[in-house]
């Protein structure tokens, strides 16, 4: 019984039966993905894992075929193993076909890392980190303390003005301690312990207002900046909103991150006097207060802070993916070095 | 040197028409002059399109298959490469007529199109780039003298000309097309999926090409094992590497023109 078990799983007939299943299920499963983003335009979001535990799992009458493709897939990956285990006692007596079994051998690596990656991989489009800011990975690497420091950033841009490349100097923190610091830009991503983080886009926001005064000609006031005014006073910078919106009550809100009706609130602390708080909208004159204080600020230009858009990944298949790559390579290249000596030998291969 | 790529580009396409119609008389009237004069002009026409495609690099400074034109020649190019290679070592004669087809069609369609040279966009800027692509295409122009073979094959198995090598001879020379095919595929898959991790950051992708070329690696992949199968030997791989490149036609010009993929042919 086992014996006609271990047979079958190593049969070749079965290896033909399994790719031609798969085979033809993912040309069927191909063209459902292209004709319904709807169902499969989120498949790349994340792990193939958890799109076939959600999406996948609502969708199942378009869906249907990958798991059925995976299945087979699967199968085929344990017939491919089989097949390698069953040649491996005999590789003195077939030594000539090693090159073609390193393809086996790989491809039985690469599946098992597609399915690692799937199950216990994270992906992520969309994290932001403005210069100097630091992002936490604890999301996408649970307990492992990561997160990720934006250094500084510069695009570059082609002749036309088109972007053309992005440089961002990037350092990974482990509990706070820095672990690698590395630029990353188009084909150089961030690799360390599966994580992979890529740059995938980039933008400015605003994060203060560069003033003039009496005295001073370039002033710039961020949130937490403070400001020593005369008599011994000092004015604090709270808040800042590149785009805010006054209610009937008085109360002010942000209405977005892009430049509009900028306003930035200030908390004025002179000796004597009870301390005032209050909003300046600058594009309209400025509060009475601050004239009563001798507080000149006139408004100059938005000070921009740049950010890049990261893809931050993680598979910790990816290792395995890299070793079996490098054993189909050197498959490849042993197979067909060995292709033209058993030619030449008059080698036939064996008939099922 | 740029301004000589067309003139040198018609040169070969007139060679290629021309050992076309010799091969053609070959036929017809069966001379070992016509088939050595149609044997020179492939090489000729091969020597150009290798001027051509020199050029090209040199004043790109990368390797220029990035758009419909330059993967359209650099196909016919490989294409022209491994008919050389196998009529250079096993003589194959009149079986070159079915190729010089194909080729023809690839160069043909490659002419009336923009040759201009684009800048790379540092996506591309990596030898992986290049290697992913030298590997596909030479895998796709042996797969397309596997798919003139198969024709043959079929051709001679009911016909029984003396014009093409024995029905076991084509049947070889098939086998020897997928399998070498095959495994320069292979190696275009390994370059393309690490390119695609520290590019995208994940080496498989569920984008259209990518799973159309895992298929054609799959159905090749299940090829090189059907020939141990005796049902499957001769007429069933003949049909096999029909269609075979038909995947791979679909793969290559299907997506890239008709559907939305992360490789654009325009």
């Amino acid at each position: 019984m086992l014996l006609r078990l271990w047979n079958l799983l190593c049969s070749l007939k079965l290896t033909i039966w399994l790719a031609s299943l798969a085979t033809l299920l993912t040309m069927v499963g191909s063209l459902l993905i292209h004709f319904y983003p709807s169902v499969f335009g989120d498949i790349e979001a994340g792990p193939l894992g958890s799109w076939l535990t959600g999406t996948g799992a609502k969708n199942l009458r378009l869906s249907f075929w990958l798991y059925l493709a995976s299945g087979a897939t699967l199968l085929l990956g344990i017939n491919t193993l089989c097949c390698f285990l069953d040649w491996l006692p005999n590789w003195r007596s077939r030594w000539r076909k090693t090159g073609e079994y390193l393809i086996h051998l790989g491809f039985v690596f690469l599946v098992i890392s597609f399915v690692w990656g799937s199950l216990a991989g994270a992906r992520s489009d969309d994290q932001v980190i403005a210069v100097g800011e630091s992002l936490s990975l604890e999301k996408l690497v649970p307990g492992s303390g990561y997160s990720l420091r934006l250094d500084a950033f510069e695009p570059l841009l082609g002749e036309s003005g088109r972007p053309m490349d992005m440089l961002s100097t990037v350092t990974l923190l482990q509990d706070g301690q820095e672990l690698m610091q590395q630029q990353v830009h188009s084909n150089t991503p961030l690799l360390h312990d599966g994580l992979v983080v890529i740059g995938r886009s980039y933008g400015s926001t605003v994060e203060g207002f560069l003033f003039a005064t009496a005295t001073q000609r370039d002033l710039p006031l961020r949130p937490g900046d403070t400001l020593e005014i005369a008599d011994g006073g000092m004015l604090r910078v709270l808040r800042f909103y590149p785009d805010a919106m006054q209610r009937r009550d008085g109360k002010v809100f942000p209405r977005g991150a892009q430049l509009g009706d900028p306003a930035i609130e200030l908390e004025l602390i002179r000796p004597g006097s009870d301390p005032w708080r209050g909003w300046y909208h600058l594009r309209q004159s400025p509060p009475l207060q601050l004239k009563q204080a001798g507080v000149i600020l006139w408004p100059q230009q938005p000070l921009l802070k740049s950010y890049s858009v990261f893809t931050i990944n993680r598979d910790p298949g990816a290792a395995l993916a890299m070793t079996a790559g490098v054993l189909m390579a050197l498959g490849a290249c042993v197979a067909l070095f060995s292709f033209y000596r058993k030619r030449a030998r008059g080698d036939r291969p064996d008939i099922a | 040197m740029i301004d000589l790529q067309t003139p040198l580009l018609y040169g070969a396409f007139g060679a290629y028409i021309l050992s076309t119609l010799l091969y053609l008389l070959h036929v017809a009237i069966k001379r070992p002059l016509f088939w050595r004069l149609a044997f020179s002009l492939v090489c000729g026409g091969f020597l150009l399109q290798s001027t051509v495609l020199a050029i090209r690099w040199t004043s790109a400074g990368y390797l220029p298959v990035t758009n419909l034109f330059s993967t359209l020649f650099f196909f016919s190019w490989a294409l022209a490469a491994i008919y050389l290679y196998f009529e250079l070592r096993y003589r194959i004669a009149a079986t070159g007529l079915f190729v010089m087809f194909l080729n023809l069609l690839l160069l043909g369609g490659a002419i009336p199109r923009d040759p201009t040279l684009s800048p790379l966009v540092p996506a591309l800027d990596t030898p992986l780039f290049s290697l992913h692509i030298v590997f596909s295409f030479f895998g796709y122009a042996f797969f397309a003298m596997a798919f003139s073979l198969g024709v043959l094959f079929l051709i001679q198995k009911h016909i029984g000309t003396a014009l093409l090598p024995e029905t076991a001879t084509l049947r070889k020379l098939n086998e020897e097309a997928i399998f070498l095919g095959f495994i320069l595929f292979t190696l275009c898959m390994l370059f393309g999926s690490i390119w695609a991790y520290i590019a995208w950051g994940h080496w498989f992708s569920w984008n259209i090409k990518a799973v159309w070329s895992s298929l054609v690696w799959l159905f090749y992949a299940g090829m090189c094992h059907a020939k141990f199968i005796r049902r499957w030997q001769g007429t069933g791989y003949a049909w096999l590497s029909i269609a075979g490149f038909a995947v791979v036609l679909f793969t290559y010009l299907g997506i890239g023109l008709l559907m939305t993929s992360n490789h654009p042919l325009d």
